[in-house]
């Protein structure tokens, strides 16, 4: 079988090393091997980034190139290939970082003995061939793992379903009368099915986070809103269990940039986790404040007086694998999947997470939220090349009911499906769909900026006309939907002004618009 | 006021019964079938005021059901409601692209089912009672 030349890259500038390299190839057999000599780091990455090159020898010691960084920069224009790093004889350390990096061997210049080179060339591409279809095998296992999982996970949901019909048909006595005792143990079913439940979910979720499905839906949100839903939804267990549940927030938060149906769930999971591990009579506190250390940021905080966690622990208890094994912790339900969902949920809107925490001393999860800013979310528009005649629109859509009347449900379903039409419409450059900024009011209104002229906001307001018009769902008799467009003055950039205050002045000004528009639409 | 029959279509004959029990308990008539073509037919002969339909049908899923129920002139007209174990992410698009006036995950609050039916049937929603110590859906 003939073989195909292996293409080998060598990039080393002193000439003199290069004449050995050489000649050590040039005992081969020909056609074995074929070489490509570079002498600079910069052409190496540029012939590396064409592709076709199988093995690279690399000298650290290049002019225009340090050391590890080399290593790094053929890593990043050619991740597929395996390289074999060369040095002097005083760097045998820098060769052992070199691999830890990344490179599969290292070779001592004046040390290489006869017919090493190539069968160190042919061991690299071999280890550097099996490493690849390892983790090719891993990643499918993985796969194969999520899909199974998720799978199980759904078919649990069905006798699920049955348990808990009967379990409540029972305890709502729709069967019969019941004493004390059958009341009681019923309720301890009912309370196993809900923690069922709650783990299928975590598992699901689990398997979502893995398969990178994780919904996040940005919006604009008050987290005040989501703690004192939490608290209020588990004010229950924590009086069940003597522990006070209380909140503290500032006044008047600004809003978050972030997922409300996410921040309930970190919400939830922290302050739950918080009351399991507090014995009776402590105290589980959640605070939401500006985060001193960056104030484009929220700093939320769920304290509690429980057992806390050692410090070589911190880090580990996010991770999903992680269980506590400490024999005390009776009562310890659930999959311990919480912590590991929450870090992912945070980090998706942007956030961090960690925990300060000392055995018996309780501890204190924090965790950060973007803060709302119309600013970031028009000023990629704002960058966009301006023709002349072209100014800023507030598009508007509102949507209600003829009787007044809309079910939060219903809303939910159609503005989603308007959301969707509605973006379909803009362009990616010059318009922006706004994310939801007001789920109170009884009129859903859905907001756009357009940067454009008077006919071009004309014509997207009848493309969007015309997508309700085909929308059957959206056709249906009670329901009423409203276009509308107004332009903003010109605000004009003044001389030697920063982008990020100019792009501040017109989300000023836009928020304006939408404040008067809300206004008029609520009378 | 005469009472609304509905039909429920699910393969499970557990949560078949525990449905009907629940409905029977709140006034409404509650006629079975456990298949794509049962349903159909129960559907055609008994004119139900409101089907609830489970997504995980064997053989000819719930989506096909829908298909051919929008299919027939007299049938269309009946409001279904979608169960299903699946994700809302996945599934509640296209269940409301296919007419569906509601998609509801299993296993299901009894309280929100029940307000989900009354919406569907046009019937006046009841006091909400306070929430209770409550994870998830249930």
């Amino acid at each position: 079988m003939i073989e195909k030349a292996l293409q080998v890259l060598v990039v080393e500038d002193n000439a003199g090393d290069a004449r050995l390299l050489r000649e050590m190839f040039s005992k081969e057999k020909p056609g074995s091997f074929e070489l490509t000599h570079l002498l600079r780091m910069s052409e190496a990455v540029i012939r590396l980034a064409n592709g076709g090159v199988d093995i690279v020898l690399l000298d650290m010691g290049l002019p225009d190139g340090h050391g590890l960084d080399t290593v790094r920069q053929a890593h990043a224009a050619a991740p597929g290939v395996p390289l074999i790093v060369l040095t002097g004889l005083d760097d045998e350390a820098l060769a052992a970082e070199a691999m830890k990096e990344g490179a599969q061997d290292y070779l001592i210049k004046g040390q290489i003995e006869n017919r090493a080179l190539p069968r160190a060339l042919r061991h690299a591409i071999e280890r550097h061939r099996m490493q690849t279809e390892t983790d090719l095998i891993r990643t499918d296992q993985m796969k194969f793992q999520d899909e199974f999982l998720s799978h199980v996970s759904h078919e649990l949901r069905s006798p699920l379903t049955a348990i808990y019909q009967f379990v409540t048909i029972l305890l709502d006595r729709l069967a019969g009368e019941l004493n004390l005792e059958q009341h009681e143990y019923l309720q301890i079913v009912l309370r196993n099915i809900k923690q069922l439940q709650s783990m299928i979910n975590d598992l699901l979720e689990v398997t979502r986070v893995q398969a990178g499905k994780l919904t996040i839906e940005l919006q604009c949100t008050s987290i005040s809103d989501a703690i004192t839903y939490t608290v209020n939804t588990l004010q229950g267990a924590a009086t069940a269990k003597g522990i006070t549940l209380s909140a503290d927030m500032g006044c008047r938060l600004p809003s978050t940039n972030a997922d409300p149906t996410r921040l309930q769930q970190i919400l939830i999971i922290l302050v739950d986790n918080a009351i399991k591990f507090t014995p009776t009579g402590g105290a589980v506190k959640v605070q939401a404040r500006v985060f001193e250390e960056d104030p484009g940021f929220l700093l939320v905080e769920v304290s509690d007086t429980g057992c806390g966690i050692s410090p070589d622990m911190t880090e580990r208890i996010f991770e999903h694998l992680y269980q506590i094994t400490d024999p005390g912790q009776a009562g310890r339900k659930g999959l311990g999947l919480g912590l590991y969902i929450s870090k992912e949920l945070v980090a998706r809107q942007r956030g961090k997470i960690w925990v300060s925490s000392e055995p018996q001393k309780g501890s204190h999860f924090f965790f950060t939220v973007p803060i709302f800013s119309l600013a970031s979310w028009i000023g990629p528009i704002l960058m966009h090349e301006k023709n002349p005649g072209d100014a800023i629109a507030v598009l508007a859509v509102e949507i209600g009911s003829r009787d007044g009347r809309l079910s939060p449900d219903v809303r939910k379903e159609k503005s989603h499906l308007a959301r969707r039409l509605l973006q379909q419409c803009l362009r990616p450059d010059t318009d922006v769909l706004l994310p939801n900024m007001d789920s109170a009011g009884v009129r859903e209104i859905l907001f756009a900026v357009v940067y454009t002229q008077e006919f071009g906001a004309e014509v997207i307001s009848e493309r969007i006309q015309r997508q309700f018009q085909h929308c059957e769902q959206l056709q249906t008799a009670d329901l009423t939907l409203a276009v509308s467009h107004s332009f903003l003055a010109p605000i004009s950039r003044v001389k030697g002004e920063s982008t990020e205050t100019f792009v501040e002045q017109v989300a000023a000004g836009i928020q304006d618009r939408i404040n008067s528009i809300r206004l008029q639409r609520s009378i | 006021m005469s009472q609304k029959t509905i039909l429920i279509v699910d393969d499970d004959p557990d949560v078949r019964l525990g449905l009907r029990v629940r409905l029977k308990a709140n006034n409404y008539n509650v006629i079975f079938a456990a298949d794509g073509m049962a349903s159909i037919a129960e559907a055609r002969k008994r004119k139900p005021d409101l089907i609830i339909l489970d997504l995980g049908l064997p053989a000819g899923d719930g989506f096909s059901v829908m298909e051919r129920l929008e299919a027939n002139d007299s049938l269309s007209l009946i409001p279904v409601i979608v169960v299903s174990a699946r994700d809302r992410e996945a599934n509640m698009d296209r269940a409301l692209k296919a007419g569906a006036k509601a998609f509801l995950q299993k296993p299901v609050a009894n309280a929100k089912l029940l307000a989900v039916i009354r919406r569907v049937l046009g019937e006046p929603a009841l006091p909400e009672k306070p929430v209770v110590h409550d994870l998830g859906s249930l």
